[in-house]
């Protein structure tokens, strides 16, 4: 301390006093600026370093030349220990004006003014680095302020960039999902400057892949589906692969060069799918249907676009599947309009464009009208007359056909049962029964329902059923039936010899009549096939009348077969050459 | 009474940081996304450097720490304190051959920084800073830079399970070694409800035999309820609530360690450089201690 104290003043060794109390001032400084900031030091190493700083002080104030940087440099270095602020300089001037040269016992001639002067030059010096370090402190703070901000920024993107991936990826197998695959579709048909003059999607389904799942459990399930979206990605290169929710994917082809095109990315698919794939020991073999749509890019839609594929993929499903099937304009029209038309069906139904023809059921021994068949007619008001083959089939899909065959049956039963007035006896009314409408609770009911409310006789009724009516192993239908067999109405299968031909039913149906198709008797025209045909009807007719049962020929347009079914034994016949559908009225006036 | 850093419960990343995708499903932002910065609003760790004589703070957080100071006059004696309670725990323990260091809650590092004082004593020692302001954060990383014995992560205290994975930590901090944790002057924003204990006794079980806690935080022993309710009231604004605990309750949050001399005490009393800086210790506000855990 001595030492360091005695190289830092040129002139101490003059005052012999001069060395014996800067302990008690650097004690007495210590204390004053102790508590005025935080000073990461201990009292002791304090009280050191302002003894130091006494040195300095004193050796400027003894010095020769008298040396205001002395001060300067004592004020930064006491900025410098931290002892840095307004009231540690306030407490150091003090202290200094008070007791340094007392304590120090400096003498010397002009020692106030020069004590006035370095305390000026302490305080210049500590306020100049005071400042300096108050803006750098500013500055560096605003500076980690700045990053702080850049970074969260950053990490802000980042987290959106993230979140972004996760609202447009599918989490099972990391594929484009069904948002980023349209927003890429719409970019493709909005930007036709992309270059792109055509564009496709290959609309991919797997077959039965529910089998797997039910069998196997959802996890071989999903990591069957990984290894497909694996496979083709692999497969179509640069191309969109998006997995669209389920076992549906899709293919986008931009700038396709046409359907060659597309069937080639779409056998690429359908063979990459195929290709036996190992998930947890299991070999697992799956197909795939795909529903192809290519066209101009001009014009076309996004939503038409996929419901388009969403078509043609199930053409290619009904189709039994493991195939593609490439998007016909025309058979979509065509399926468009019948569903058009199906769905105008109950509206129709209330404004009545609906109205029954009926066609003469002829016996063949007397040739007296026995019956008659309803045959539904849709009055269009922009397509005209429709015949049922246009929508009733779909009418069966759709389910309609229960509403639609319910009000046939009403209408056929209120008009047969102003027949009799005639006198004569009238003719039956038959009306053909779908297959939902014979399942369905509740047949009984609204038969016996109508009936009541017509007046109808029950035997003046028969029902048509077609032999696959049959084919469910449901109870309640026989019973049905059976029931309204009971009351009297008539039950004929009608195009029989057609579809199921299992005999069995006709043990336990309360059949009446069989009506036999019409193709077996258009073979009767020509001599050779004819003999074939010949013998299946007359073992028919045998058969049917061994049960106890009459047969309708259907379909008999010449008075050849008519007389040949005659011969046979046929008991009845329908076909133009007894008479076309017409309105009731018509029918009747031959009989009156 | 608060000067370091701690993010309140109530900050963006909770409810109104869900958003709505293009589908109009609701999906949880990720609790990793930032906040943003806003140095219009007091930073509790300003406000520290700003008691402690720094410059490292903006006019809010001024504004604060002077509102702050009109309420308990000896805030900057507290903070000045609590500093020097850090300084010297660390210097002991250094001295007692600790040589990591895990700093809790370490606000801006202004003067007197973990790692100056413990690497001063051996340059091996390695430090890491712990904080959830980012502002500190980044001041912290450019004090660091070039010392690649002294690290500082972006964590919150109350998630002691993502501090002791971290990446970062666990590159420099060997936790099969002693390890000094300090949580100096911060746990008084951890409320109850944060389970403060549970989350210490995480720290604890990942900790070898021989390490340190040094933990301090504002007590109401000995404060006027009129004192309290006014420096509530300034920290309401920085969203950090204040959870004030008696000596009690401090000293059963060193369980499982072995308080050193003289236990939990105003900081002013954990052994003083000089007998005259303990006097008036409770006017420090902050109590504190050294724990060691043996084993």
């Amino acid at each position: 301390m001595r030492s360091s104290w005695a190289a830092s003043g040129a002139s101490v060794a003059e005052s012999p006093e001069a060395t014996s109390c800067p302990g008690t001032f650097a004690r007495a400084w210590a204390k004053a600026v102790s508590g005025t900031s935080y000073l990461p030091m201990t009292q002791a190493q304090l009280e050191t370093l302002l003894h130091r700083l006494t040195g300095q002080l004193a050796g400027a104030l003894l010095a020769e030349p008298f040396d205001l940087r002395a001060g300067y440099r004592v004020g930064a270095e006491l900025v410098a220990a931290h002892i840095a602020s307004a009231e540690g300089l306030g407490r150091t001037v003090e202290v200094i004006q008070l007791r340094l040269i007392r304590d120090l016992g400096l003498v010397a001639e002009d020692v106030e003014d020069r004590m006035a002067r370095l305390l000026a030059a302490v305080a210049t010096g500590y306020a100049r680095a005071l400042r300096d370090r108050t803006l750098d402190e500013q500055e560096s703070i605003r500076r980690a302020a700045m990053m702080a901000r850049t970074q969260a920024e950053r990490a802000l993107r980042a987290s959106e960039a993230r979140f972004r991936h996760q609202a447009t990826h599918d989490p099972l197998t990391g594929l484009p999902n069904r948002t980023l695959f349209t927003e890429r579709l719409t970019a493709a048909l909005n930007e036709p400057g992309r270059g792109a003059q055509r564009v496709g999607v290959c609309f991919i389904d797997l077959d039965r892949f529910k089998v797997v799942n039910d069998t196997l459990g959802h996890q071989v399930g999903d990591r069957l589906l990984t290894t497909v979206a694996e496979r083709l990605c692999q497969t179509v290169g640069e191309r969109l692969v998006a997995r669209l929710g389920g076992d549906e994917f899709v293919i986008l082809v931009e700038g396709s060069a046409g359907t060659d095109d597309m069937v080639a990315v779409a056998e690429a698919a359908l063979a990459a799918v195929r290709t036996p794939a190992l998930v947890d020991g299991h070999e697992l073999q799956v197909s795939a249907s795909i529903g192809i749509v290519e066209r101009q890019v001009a014009g076309a839609n996004p939503g038409d676009l996929m419901r388009a594929a969403d078509s043609t993929l199930h053409w290619a499903k009904s189709a039994g599947g493991a195939r593609w099937a490439l998007y016909d304009a025309e058979r979509n029209r065509r399926e468009l309009a019948r569903y058009a038309l199906s769905a105008a069906i109950p509206a129709a139904l209330e404004r009545g464009e609906f109205y029954l023809d009926y066609q003469p059921l002829t016996s063949l021994r007397d040739g007296r009208l026995i019956g008659v068949e309803a045959l539904v007619r849709w009055r269009h008001p922009e397509l005209g007359v429709l015949r049922p083959d246009s929508f009733i089939g779909l009418a069966e899909e759709t389910g309609l056909i229960v509403q639609l065959g319910g009000w046939v049956l009403a209408e056929a039963c209120r008009e047969a049962e102003a027949w009799s007035a005639g006198g004569t006896a009238a003719p039956f009314v038959s009306v053909n029964l779908a297959v939902r409408q014979v399942h369905r609770p509740g047949l009984v009911q609204e038969v016996r329902a109508l009936l009541r409310q017509t007046g109808l006789p029950p035997e003046r009724l028969q029902l048509e059923i077609t032999e696959s009516t049959m084919m469910s192993t449901a109870k309640e239908p026989v019973r049905a039936l059976r029931v309204l067999a009971d009351l009297g109405v008539r039950i004929a299968i009608d195009d029989f010899g057609t579809g199921y031909c299992n005999l069995a039913y006709l043990r336990d149906l309360p059949v009446t009549e069989l009506k036999v198709a019409g193709e077996f008797v258009a073979g009767l025209r020509s001599p050779s096939v004819g003999r074939t045909d010949e013998r299946i009807l007359a073992s028919l007719v045998s058969l049917a009348h061994a049960l106890d049962l009459t047969v309708t020929a259907e379909g008999v347009e010449t008075a050849g077969q008519a007389e040949r079914l005659r011969a046979i034994g046929c008991d009845a016949a329908q076909g133009w050459h007894f008479g076309r559908p017409a309105p009731a009225d018509r029918i009747l006036a031959r009989i009156r | 009474m608060v000067w370091r850093e701690r993010r309140g419960h109530n900050t963006r990343a909770g409810d109104d940081a869900r958003v709505v995708d293009s589908r109009g499903e609701r999906m949880q932002r990720p609790d990793w996304a930032p906040d943003t910065i806003d140095i219009e609003r007091p930073s509790v760790a300003r406000m520290y450097d700003y008691y402690l004589g720094g410059s490292h703070n903006f006019a809010a957080d001024r504004a604060a720490a002077q509102a702050m100071v009109a309420a308990v006059p000896e805030a900057p004696l507290m903070a000045q304190a609590n500093r020097a309670f850090l300084r010297r725990a660390v210097h002991h323990l250094a001295e007692a051959g600790i040589r990591q260091f895990l700093d809790i809650g370490s606000g801006i590092p202004t003067v007197g920084n973990v790692h100056e004082i413990a690497q001063r004593l051996d340059p091996e020692s390695r430090v890491v800073y712990v904080d959830v302001d980012p502002v500190a954060v980044a001041h912290s990383r450019e004090i660091l830079a070039g010392n690649d014995r002294a690290v500082v992560v972006q964590e919150d205290l109350r998630r002691p399970e993502k501090i002791l994975t971290h990446p970062d930590i666990r590159k420099l901090l060997d936790l099969d070694q002693p390890v000094a944790v300090m949580i100096v002057a911060v746990l008084h924003f951890v409320s109850d409800e944060d389970r403060p204990a549970e989350l210490l006794r995480t720290l604890r079980d990942a900790l070898a035999p021989g390490s340190y806690l040094v933990l301090s935080q504002a007590s109401d022993d000995g404060r006027s309820q009129d004192e309290r309710a006014e420096a509530e009231r300034v920290y309401r604004r920085t969203d950090n609530p204040l959870s004030v605990r008696s000596r009690a309750e401090l000293t059963a949050l060193f369980d499982g360690f072995e308080l050193l001399d003289p236990g939990v005490v105003w900081v002013p009393q954990w052994r003083p450089d000089t007998p005259e800086s303990a006097e008036d210790a409770e006017r420090a506000v902050f109590m504190g201690g050294v724990g060691r855990l043996g084993g």
